[in-house]
């Protein structure tokens, strides 16, 4: 309470915001915050009632009893849902970490003066070139591609397709974080001993940690979301992410449509996501560069 | 230690036809202080830059303590560089910052301490040890710099700018530190700079460029008194030296530069040392008079032979001195080398030079005692120092020659004038 009071008297000094456009702020923001977050908030409660009162009109009442069995169904029983949450993790940890490491080099060949080449302008615009091509349009040539190399009904191959879709987009925001941090900061690392690799590990990539997690962030939700793809590439049914397995939870492979299950699986897909993003958060704030150098 | 020589050393980047440095030969000594001075895009960082290994050499050789290093890597040379931004590692403590490089050398953990922590006690930086350069204000950040080149206890000391991204009153604090430091660690230093009075005043010897090219080395004294070419007599010395459009006129056996009408004698001795100037007599050259070599008399006493008379246009009383301004009737000296000099210090005083030159009227500054009593508009006799003439080709701008035995005694001058150790701040 006291720093907020604190601020308030500090930005009215300042004379850039009065009294007014703060609480006109503040009333926005928690519209906006109910507006979002009230389906999250829905599908949990949802998801912890039994399915003959989740289809049933909705009522304060119901809420009383909360039960843990579409949980305990999803797991325990013949759905197995830990199988595909273990293979989302798995194809999107994968993804994540070969997306920054691509992207990480990429970035920083694009990113230093020193790996400057002709034509390095129009070899990053035709990267960036690719955002624009959607890969449902070259669904079937993929296809054909990844049952060429024996990638078909493999995580390996779902991987590799991902971290494809994902490199544009993580080259662009790594080159970017290199382009910031100025080439003096390699140079003084070079004159005190050290070599382009050690310069890379123990100077750049602190710096550019947010980008990587940026990056990584990326990769990971667009993998752990995808559904097009992997219900294309993958017919193994053990080897089903969990988008697609959620799928054949409303659609009845495994008998009636069961709505707890449905959305016990929806709020177990989104635990993830939103760990992810309470914890890496703070790197899009943090600008660790600024101050470093001067000029 | 080491001594650094560069022979005949050129650059040429990649996208540019010119060349950034042409056919540099330097010779700094071992535990020299050399300063690399000239306006801004005149190639001295860029030969920094070759020595440090940070650039390519397009041709020629640059040896370190007697070794080839054209292709050996920044981490080979053993060299130490500051940056003008100083490129402290952000994400590093200050004592991490300087214990890098000797990490990188594997220095064992109880020597590398005992390095940072001399280091930091002798820039006061013991109580910042733990903090991040960001937390650091621009003096301390620079101080850091300094330590992270000093523990590592390289060949060479190679400075780009250092300073200048300090304020005005830092700067010369620092100045006078950072020279007493490399005098007291003896460490070869090349120090880049385009300000003339930091050169002046921090450098054993220095080395004027102009577009990429050596014009002078020397030191502060033989640049000041004895330039040898029209841009060195312009860029070395504040105010700048006065030059004026003259011929010269024999007399009575005695010969006379004409300035704006008047005549001044032109000292005899100057005379039998550089027999070259009596060729020119008859005919146009460049006469050159420090500011400083003028001397406030009173009307109608005039003194030594040589003395102008002026009206004054402005008074700057300074406190130490007093810059006199007035007007010469003649044509202003206005080559390529001015034009450049008044460009690199700012689009006014670019617009001030092609004024005067349109007027045809040279404007020139005298420096008198600040005892002096004058005022606007007031008619004043200025006694010039005769023996401190300086003459130039109009033609190649280069100083009208020096007789054998003049140059002898440049070699005598003191070192590093200016910066003794009694300027310097603890």
């Amino acid at each position: 309470m006291a720093s907020v009071a604190a601020r308030t008297r500090r930005v009215q000094k300042k004379g850039t915001r009065s009294h007014g456009p703060i609480n006109v702020y503040v009333i926005v923001s928690v519209v906006l915050s109910v507006v979002f977050l009230l389906p999250l908030v829905w599908a949990v409660l949802r998801s912890f009632q039994p399915p003959s009162q989740i289809t049933a009109a909705p009522s304060l009442k119901d809420f009383t009893h909360l039960t843990l069995a579409n949980y305990s169904g999803l797991i325990n029983g013949n759905i197995q849902i830990l199988r595909y949450v273990e293979n989302s993790l798995l194809v999107a940890t994968g993804t994540a970490l070969l997306t920054a490491v691509l992207a990480t080099l990429a970035g920083y060949g694009f990113g230093r003066t020193r790996f400057r080449f002709r034509g390095a302008n129009v070899v990053f615009a035709l990267i960036l070139v690719t955002l624009m091509v959607p890969f449902q349009a070259i669904l079937t040539p993929l296809f054909l591609e990844l049952s060429v190399l024996h990638l078909l009904d493999s995580r390996i191959g779902l991987v590799l397709f991902y971290s494809t879709f994902n490199l544009p987009f993580g080259v662009f925001v790594m080159r970017n974080n290199f382009l910031a941090i100025p080439n003096e900061l390699d140079e003084a690392a070079y004159c005190d001993g050290a070599t382009v690799l050690t310069t890379l590990r123990s100077v750049l990539l602190p710096l550019v940690t947010p980008g990587v997690a940026t990056t990584m962030l990326y990769a990971f939700l667009f993998a752990w979301t995808e559904f097009l793809g992997a219900l294309t590439f993958i017919t193994n049914i053990k080897l089903l992410t969990l988008p697609v397995a959620l799928l054949n939870v409303e659609t009845g492979t495994f008998g009636q449509v069961n709505f707890g299950y449905l959305v016990a699986g929806a709020v177990i897909a989104m635990v993830p996501c939103a760990v992810l993003y309470v914890t890496l958060q703070r790197f899009y704030v943090t600008g660790i560069t600024v101050g470093g150098v001067k000029g | 230690m080491a001594d650094i020589e560069l022979s005949h050393i050129d650059k040429r980047y990649a996208d540019a036809e010119a060349l950034a440095v042409r056919d540099l030969s330097l010779h700094v000594a071992d535990g020299e202080f050399m300063v690399l001075v000239g306006p801004s895009g005149c190639g001295k960082t860029t030969a920094l830059r070759m020595v440090a290994g940070l650039e390519d050499i397009t041709e020629g050789e640059l040896r370190i303590g007697g070794q080839v290093v054209n292709d050996v890597p920044p981490r080979g040379r053993d060299i130490a560089f500051i940056f003008q931004n100083y490129a402290l590692y952000p994400h590093m403590s200050v004592y991490d910052n300087m214990a890098f490089g000797l990490k990188l050398a594997k220095v064992d953990k109880a020597a590398r301490d005992e390095r940072v922590r001399r280091a930091s006690g002798i820039l006061g930086l013991d109580e910042y040890l733990d903090r991040k350069p960001r937390a650091l204000s621009g003096g301390q950040q620079q101080r850091v710099a300094m330590g992270r080149a000093i523990v590592r206890e390289p060949q060479a000391f190679l400075m780009d700018e250092p300073l200048s991204n300090l304020d005005a009153k830092l700067r010369v604090s620092m100045r006078a530190e950072l020279a007493r430091l490399q005098r007291d660690l003896n460490v070869t230093t090349i120090y880049v700079t385009h300000d003339q009075v930091e050169a002046m005043t921090m450098g054993d010897r220095i080395a004027v460029i102009r577009k990429g090219e050596l014009q002078q080395v020397g030191s502060p004294t033989e640049l000041f008194g004895w330039p040898h070419n029209l841009f060195v007599a312009e860029f070395i010395g504040s105010p700048s030296m006065n030059l004026v459009e003259s011929r010269l006129r024999l007399e009575d056996d005695s010969v006379y530069a004409d300035i704006g009408g008047q005549p001044v004698l032109v000292d005899p001795k100057t005379l039998s040392e550089r027999p070259a100037l009596r060729g020119y007599v008859g005919k146009p050259l460049i006469v050159g008079i420090r500011p400083q070599d003028f001397e406030a008399g009173v009307v109608g006493t005039p003194q030594r032979g040589g003395h102008l008379r002026t009206k004054v246009e402005l008074v700057e009383a300074l406190g130490t001195e007093t810059n006199v301004y007035f007007f010469v009737d003649a044509p202003p000296v206005i080559t390529d080398e001015v034009r450049e000099l008044a460009a690199d210090l700012g689009k006014d005083e670019a617009a001030r030079i092609e004024r005067r030159a349109r007027q045809g009227r040279n404007e020139f500054i005298a420096r008198v005692d600040p005892k002096t009593q004058v005022k606007v508009g007031d008619i004043l006799d200025l006694s010039v120092d005769t023996a401190q003439l300086h003459f130039f080709d109009p033609t190649t701008g280069q100083h009208i020659l020096y007789g054998a035995g003049q140059r002898d005694r440049i070699e005598v001058d003191s070192r590093r004038p200016g910066v003794d150790g009694s300027t310097a701040s603890p």
